[in-house]
């Protein structure tokens, strides 16, 4: 099925790290021209096989060959230096610098050993021109939007002449219409004959780009095929290793009970003319654009970024949230967008992030373990939620993302609060945990909590939501009920110029 | 399809902060000196004698500069300062022959003390905090068991340093603004000004970026170290002779730092520059000045000090606060 050379052989790779096999004897092949993507779980050993590729680990054994040449990386410049070039999962950028100077990196060409400003500038707006972008290379990394920070990322990664270029889930951050542009961007490098190793979560995604599909499993390489002859559910079914009954769980039939949360007229510096109400045992999707409003309309709920103006009642009491402090003491939960930087104590256990919120409210000389909740218990809930880890006293770093997610899913569960926000809670997550999620969500609605998914996946808008809400510009433009079509949504997200106009519109700012 | 910049108008930025430090500084000594009626402070020598002020503080906060960019700290450089300023007057002894051989031992500590501060950081992975207190602590005590008071002296050719002028400007200050320049060039325009601030903004990305993180690190604490060699020996030149407190007597290890963080640097790296740093200098120098024609006792001069570092620092995390949308 592939005629043309082979830019990249990988074969039987090893990989042990103290107490784990991550990489059992991977071989994996990639030609010029091809998009050839890798699907799995999170630990399957996806970022692990990147990562000895791109010389950020030595392999335990097997060897790695760039166009019929045997290589041995020794640190990621050397991979470069070969033409592999990797955008990995977090983005790298610099947020002091230029684009220019970010694009360069590493590889900055010098004149009589100083740098060579104006070829560093004119390297990028050529790489930036491959890429059919307009932005300015003196812009500095820390002012453009997540799209316009992957698509330096992009031209980063082809400075370097790159003939390999390895994607980890670059569209995890994008929603749906940069995801498209970044997808078009990958067909036109694949055209122009770059082999592209293309990691993602994104099912439909892999149906629309991929050449071949390989899948991953517990560290092994479980299939390799023709993406044409590969349907999703058989893909899910090889990364999981059985049939998912049903992804989405089904919706209550029972109608709405009485409203928990309604806001009225509300804003602030981001947000204009909110009204919104939520209420007990319906689950609400917020969906929008980077930039729409909606992270801030879930940190404005949560007393992060507080509403200035409007009334916001709870219960039909009339509130003020001036921090999350006041919003836990009123009930509101709220799982962050970024689990790392926000919602984590890295260094510290299962346990002792489940617990976190719930020795927060306790009294600051008790003893930690009289919080409310003994070891045993929060071992319980853990259990329940199906945290997978050698031990609850194991370092959280050390668990995958999903299992992350679970433990900060529990630690609102022990305080049980009428209203619960998930700010995308399944982004760079597998997809077995995703259904775990999306259950858990529905058993708290049902059980009549009130919950606000706010999410730039659209299918899990679409699927999960009894309602959704659309934001574009600070505001909420628009309603659908659940099961509206993906395209109703995106149209309201966009302001109804979706398939006639594809060069305006996608990084519609604050200001509408 | 492509992904354009939109035409949102970037964030405007305030005015620089070089610049405002140093109009602030020479504005609040002007004030001063007209206030007190003290006029004299506005003629030549009076100039003269703040910018003398900046010298040695300035030079060892260039370097201090370097390291900060890069993530890292040194505070170890209050301690290697005596270490130079009482090498150099012991090595000499006040013959004027023995100066070339006393400078390139001291330079030659500094580069070995730079060296090991960096490849215990980048190497061992040690907190560079921990490692430069550590390194700092080692000096001290070797020099302090060595010697008890001032040792040896600097010949009188070797005073110049500190002492000489060119018409009314010394050299010394001359070198200070030299300095600055190459070190402004050099972050500005040489790959490893351009790595450093890489490794100071995110070390793991330009680490995947192919950066030899490790050699930037230590480079960084190689000059450093160097530049509070280079301030031993000043002030081995203007007190005539070394002794083992001079360093730790004038705080630069603390101070050096707070008028990097004053200049605008982020203590966590990858953003400032050198200009800052030497209007923070200047800032400190004005305090001092003023303080002086106001005639403000020693400790209440310390209070109102400890009392700007905050000020200024807590500014910049309102300014930078705005920022965020």
């Amino acid at each position: 099925m592939t005629t043309s050379a082979l830019a990249l052989e990988m074969r039987d790779i090893c990989k042990s790290f103290p107490g784990v096999r991550a990489l059992d004897g991977v071989s994996f092949d990639c030609a010029a021209g091809e998009v050839h993507a890798i699907c799995g779980e999170n630990g399957a050993g996806k970022s692990t096989l990147i990562k000895v590729l791109g010389g950020v680990y030595s392999p335990d054994s097997g060897q790695i060959l760039i166009g019929d040449v045997e290589r041995l990386f020794a640190r990621p410049a050397d991979a470069r230096k070969a033409g592999v070039s990797i955008i990995h999962q977090e983005l790298s950028l610099l947020p002091h610098r230029t684009v220019a100077q970010n694009v360069f990196l590493g590889l900055e060409p010098t004149r009589f050993g100083v740098l060579d400003r104006a070829a560093i500038r004119a390297g990028t707006v050529r790489l930036l021109k491959r890429l059919s972008s307009t932005l300015d290379p003196d812009a500095r990394a820390s002012d453009l939007s997540v799209a316009e920070q992957q698509v330096v990322e992009i031209a980063k990664a082809l400075a370097f002449d790159a003939r390999i270029l390895v994607m980890d889930e670059p569209t995890a951050a994008l929603d749906g219409r940069d995801a498209q542009r970044l997808l078009a961007l990958v067909r036109s490098l694949r055209l122009q004959g770059v082999a592209i190793v293309y990691i993602s979560h994104r099912m439909s995604e892999l149906a629309e780009i991929a050449d071949r599909i390989s899948v991953m499993k517990d560290g092994r390489k479980v299939f390799t095929g023709p993406a044409a002859e590969l349907p999703t559910s058989r893909i899910v079914r090889l990364m999981v290793g059985r049939e998912l009954a049903q992804f989405y769980p089904p919706r209550s039939q029972a109608p709405a009970g009485a409203p928990v949360l309604e806001v009225a007229s509300a804003g602030n510096r981001v947000l204009a003319d909110i009204d919104l109400t939520l209420s007990a045992g319906e689950i609400v999707g917020v969906a929008g654009l980077e930039g729409s409003g909606k992270t801030e309309l879930a940190r404005a709920l949560f007393g992060d970024l507080p509403f200035e103006r409007g009334t916001l009642s709870i219960a039909g009491v009339q509130k003020e949230l001036r921090s999350p402090r006041a919003a836990i003491l009123e009930g509101v939960g709220y799982l962050p967008n970024d689990r790392k930087r926000e919602g984590l104590a890295l260094q510290r256990s299962s346990r002792d992030n489940v617990l976190l919120t719930l020795r927060a409210f306790a009294f600051a000389l008790g003893r930690a373990k009289g919080a409310g909740m003994a070891d045993a218990a929060a071992d319980e809930l853990l259990r329940q939620l199906d945290v997978r880890a050698a031990g609850f006293d194991q370092e959280i770093k050390l668990l995958s993302g999903g299992n992350q997610q679970k433990v900060i899913v529990g630690r609102w569960l022990v305080r049980d609060p009428r209203i619960l926000i998930f700010c995308e809670p399944t982004r760079g997550i597998d997809i077995a945990t995703k259904a775990a999620i999306y259950r858990i969500m529905r058993n708290l609605a049902s059980r009549g909590r009130a919950i606000l998914l706010v999410s730039s996946d659209l299918p899990e808008i679409v699927g999960v939501s009894d309602r959704i809400l659309v934001m574009r510009g600070g505001r909420i433009v628009g309603g659908c009920d659940g099961g509206a079509s993906e395209e109703a949504v995106m149209a309201l997200a966009v302001g109804h110029q979706v398939e006639t106009d594809a060069g305006e519109g996608a990084n519609i700012g604050v200001a509408s | 399809m492509s992904v354009v910049a939109s035409g949102m108008a970037r964030p405007r930025r305030a005015p620089p902060i070089p610049l405002l430090l140093f109009a602030g500084s020479l504005i609040l000594y002007i004030a001063v000196a007209l206030w007190t009626g003290q006029t004299s402070q506005l003629e030549t020598d009076g100039w003269v004698g703040l910018l003398q002020r900046m010298v040695a503080l300035g030079i060892v906060a260039v370097g201090q500069t370097f390291v900060i960019l890069c993530g890292s700290i040194d505070l170890s450089v209050a301690n290697l300062i005596s270490v130079g300023a009482v090498g150099a007057s012991f090595i000499m002894q006040g013959d004027a022959s023995m100066i070339a051989p006393a400078v390139a031992v001291v330079l030659a500590i500094s580069i070995v003390v730079g060296a090991i501060n960096g490849a215990i950081i980048a190497k061992l992975n040690v907190n560079p905090f921990i490692a430069t207190l550590g390194v700092g602590l080692v000096l001290q005590g070797l020099l302090s068991a060595s010697f008890t008071n001032f040792a040896g002296s600097v010949p009188p050719a070797f005073q110049a340093f500190a002492y000489g002028a060119l018409g009314p400007v010394p050299y010394s200050v001359l070198g200070l603004f030299a300095l600055a320049l190459l070190a402004w060039w050099a972050l500005r325009t040489t790959k490893f000004g351009a790595h450093l601030y890489a490794v100071g903004g995110n070390a793991e990305g330009a680490r995947l970026a192919g950066v030899r993180t490790d050699l930037v690190v230590i480079g960084a604490h190689v000059v450093c170290s160097v530049l509070a060699g280079v301030t031993g020996l000043y002030l081995a030149s203007r007190l005539r002779s070394g002794a083992p407190w001079v360093g730790r007597e004038g705080v630069y290890d603390l101070e050096s730092i707070a008028v990097v963080v004053i200049g605008g640097t982020l203590l966590a790296g990858g953003r400032g520059g050198v200009w800052g740093t030497l209007a923070g200098v200047l800032l400190f120098a004005t305090l001092d000045a003023t303080f002086n024609m106001l005639g403000v006792p020693p400790y209440p001069k310390l209070i109102l000090r400890g009392a700007i570092v905050i000020l200024a620092v807590a500014a910049y995390a309102v300014r930078s606060r705005e920022h965020v949308a």
